[in-house]
């Protein structure tokens, strides 16, 4: 677990060895901490064995109050449960991408829903470095950076390595101004 | 180290102090107000209409809860030290808060009916925290709640002192006011608030009120049944039924201007907007028939200007001037209201208070992609059409009908569209959109928090997106949005945004 933080400052390797990581799905900008998308996946494995679940507990009713085939919920339910955990970690970790630029933060995520924030350093209220107990065991954290916007005051940057994060909220730190608006 | 010790020695040395005795009155009654329907329900069900045990019934609940309010007001004591105010209350869950003079936005006092007639003020401190109020005092006496916003607005001067010479304090009754309504503004604001509110609560009254109206009167299979029967009605001829049908839209149309014109009276009678240049340079705003308000809303708080208008109003050429700013407004808007009803002369030298240029005549807006319309109109036929075929085919061939309904919300979407445009000077944005409710927002540059380039499934085809500006306050459920431009512009006008918001670090 400690392995990935300490290795964590040089995540362009990692990135390196992602050998089908195209630029081309995340504008070229830095990809998050290959982890990460381990953590997508066992995120995922979570929901497809409660999807699993539900549908066998649906087919098993439908069974014995309905004459249906056997298989009518849960082979479509398996389909389903197999591409989010082999086929979606990949896609979602690689549509994923941020920028530290000097004077900004830029966060790109998603592709259907794709949607691209800035946030200028000095707009920034207050920085979190968050970390949940699955994160932890991947040696990952959250950034997130509040800001006195209505809209979209929280920027959730997840799937940092610890010690990025904690780089990145000292950098942005140095930008925080008192009394913005 | 030091300020602790200050502060502990500004502890010492104020004195806590209650809210005003009378604030029993004001609580309790408003307390009463909302159990009074209970005792009518008691009187009419439980008590089988027995005046005395509604009686006792009503007293015990007086006593219980004017007993709880003094017991609150007792528990209740705030301070004002020099640099900030504390607030103690609580029965049980005891509650310590302090709201240092520095975070706080705006004071502003709030009269409602019965407190003007106690002689009471309630102050509400904003902090712009964001949801809810964050302080208030419910209720001061009139001189004690104005003592404590000069106390914080001294203070704030104080601050500014520091750097320039303390300005000479002049009242702002003297100076002539930035705006005022008088009552036939006020009533032109009102024709143009036409709303079906009065009508909404009538209807609220009569569901509150069912026991009163004979049995099945909100089930319209009654009505249809009675209505065959109803000789009377047949025995009009077509004209006279058409002329019946005309008189009941009439009406409903003369109730919408009714109560648009009596909740514009309630709300803006008095309306006056004054320039403050005691502590802050801010704009103090005093209006309402009822429930008198005094705000003050410091002038560098203002994030942006929104001008909105609608169809005809703008031929007339009025315009409701709004500052979008962190606090939200007592009254409940996302916008602070500065101006309801003013022509755009009147509105320009408010604006020019708060170094907000509005837009230059020769200044050219850009339209956005055609697609905003014809894309969510096929969208929308789509869904008649589904719709349309269910129903038609299965409940009844005049249903087929709703199809048409495609034609109007085409014709909206293609409206909106037209007045949906943007454009972008030196330091200002200007986003205009919406045919029916004509919204103009002039956005300083560097008022900008953040910007997003979003996309959704349908953009992707089109190469479309959507540039999502955050600010600081106004309404987060309808953000200032620029939507439908190609992506590549998208792009290109978000590094515009952004180069321009992070040159001028002196924001604020």
């Amino acid at each position: 677990m400690t392995e990935h933080a300490s290795n964590s400052s040089n995540s362009d390797q990692f990135a390196a060895m992602e050998t089908d990581l195209s630029p081309s799905y995340n504008q070229g900008l830095t990809p998050l901490h290959p982890p990460q998308k381990s953590l997508i996946r066992v995120n995922m494995i979570l929901r497809a064995l409660f999807l699993l679940v539900l549908a066998s507990v649906a087919e098993t009713l439908l069974y014995m109050h309905h004459e249906v085939q056997p298989g009518m919920v849960l082979i479509p339910a398996t389909f389903f449960a197999i591409l989010q955990v082999f086929v979606l970690p990949h896609r979602i970790y690689r549509r994923w991408g941020y920028d530290m630029g000097d004077e900004q933060l830029r966060v790109l995520r998603g592709f259907l829903w794709q949607t691209d924030t800035i946030v200028p350093f000095n707009r920034i209220q207050h920085i979190d470095v968050a970390q949940g107990p699955l994160q932890r065991m991947f040696g990952l954290s959250t950034l997130i950076v509040h800001t006195a916007g209505t809209h979209n005051s929280i920027v959730t940057l997840p799937g940092l390595a610890t010690a990025d994060a904690e780089d990145m909220r000292e950098t942005i730190k140095g930008h925080i101004r008192q009394d913005m608006i | 180290m030091n300020d602790e010790v200050t502060t502990a020695l500004d502890r010492d040395a104020a004195p806590f102090r209650r809210l005003h005795p009378l604030s029993i009155i004001l609580k309790s009654l408003s307390m009463l107000g909302r159990n009074i329907v209970a005792i009518f329900v008691l009187h009419f069900s439980l008590f089988d209409q027995n005046f005395f045990y509604t009686g006792l019934a009503a007293l015990a609940l007086i006593s219980l809860v004017v007993g709880v309010t003094a017991l609150i007001w007792s528990r209740f004591t705030y301070q004002v030290t020099e640099r900030e105010i504390r607030i103690k209350s609580g029965l049980l869950n005891r509650n310590n808060r302090s709201i240092p003079f520095d975070r706080i936005q705006d004071v502003s006092l709030e009269q409602k009916l019965i407190s003007r007639l106690l002689g009471l003020t309630t102050v509400a401190l904003e902090t712009g925290s964001g949801g809810g109020e964050d302080g208030q005092l419910d209720a001061l006496s009139r001189a004690d709640a104005e003592q404590l916003r000069d106390t914080i607005r001294d203070y704030k001067a104080g601050l500014r002192a520091a750097a320039t010479p303390a300005e000479n304090h002049q009242s702002a009754t003297d100076t002539p006011p930035l705006f005022a309504m008088n009552n036939r503004r006020i009533l032109i604001a009102g024709l143009f608030n036409f709303s079906f509110v009065l009508l909404a609560l009538l209807g609220a009254l009569a569901q509150n009120l069912d026991f009163l109206l004979p049995d099945g009167f909100f089930d319209p299979r009654s009505w249809i049944d009675a209505f065959p029967e109803q000789d009377t009605i047949n025995a009009f001829g077509s004209w006279a039924r058409i002329g019946g049908a005309l008189a009941a839209i009439l009406s409903l149309v003369l109730i919408g201007f009714v109560s648009g014109i009596v909740r514009t009276f309630v709300r803006e009678y008095g309306f006056r907007l004054d320039r403050t240049d005691s502590g802050q340079p801010g704009f103090r705003r005093r209006r309402g028939l009822f429930t008198l308000t005094d705000m003050v809303m410091p002038i560098h708080r203002v994030q942006a200007a929104i001008l909105q208008t609608g169809p005809v109003r703008q031929r007339f050429g009025w315009y409701h001037l709004k500052f979008t700013s962190l606090a939200s407004d007592a009254s409940g808007e996302t916008d602070h209201s500065a101006a309801p009803c003013a022509s755009l002369a009147e509105i320009e030298p408010i604006l020019e208070e708060c170094a907000i240029r509005p837009a230059p005549a020769d200044l050219v807006f850009q339209g956005v992609n055609p697609a905003f319309w014809w894309r969510g109109t096929i969208m929308v036929s789509l869904l008649l059409t589904a719709i349309a075929l269910g129903t038609g085919l299965f409940v009844h061939a005049g249903l087929f009908g709703i199809i048409l309904l495609a034609v109007p919300v085409g014709l909206i979407k293609y409206l909106n569209w037209r007045h949906h445009q943007y454009a972008l000077t030196d330091s200002q944005l200007y986003v205009r959109s919406g045919w029916w409710r004509r919204i103009s927002t002039t956005l300083p540059l560097r008022k900008i928090q953040t910007v997003d380039v979003s996309q959704r499934p349908l953009d992707h085809p089109l190469d479309l997106a959507t540039v999502t500006i955050g600010i600081a306050g106004g309404s987060s459920i309808r953000p200032l949005k620029i939507e439908a431009i190609q992506f590549a512009k998208a792009m290109d006008l978000r590094s515009q945004l952004i180069s321009r918001t992070a040159s001028s670090p002196t924001a604020g």
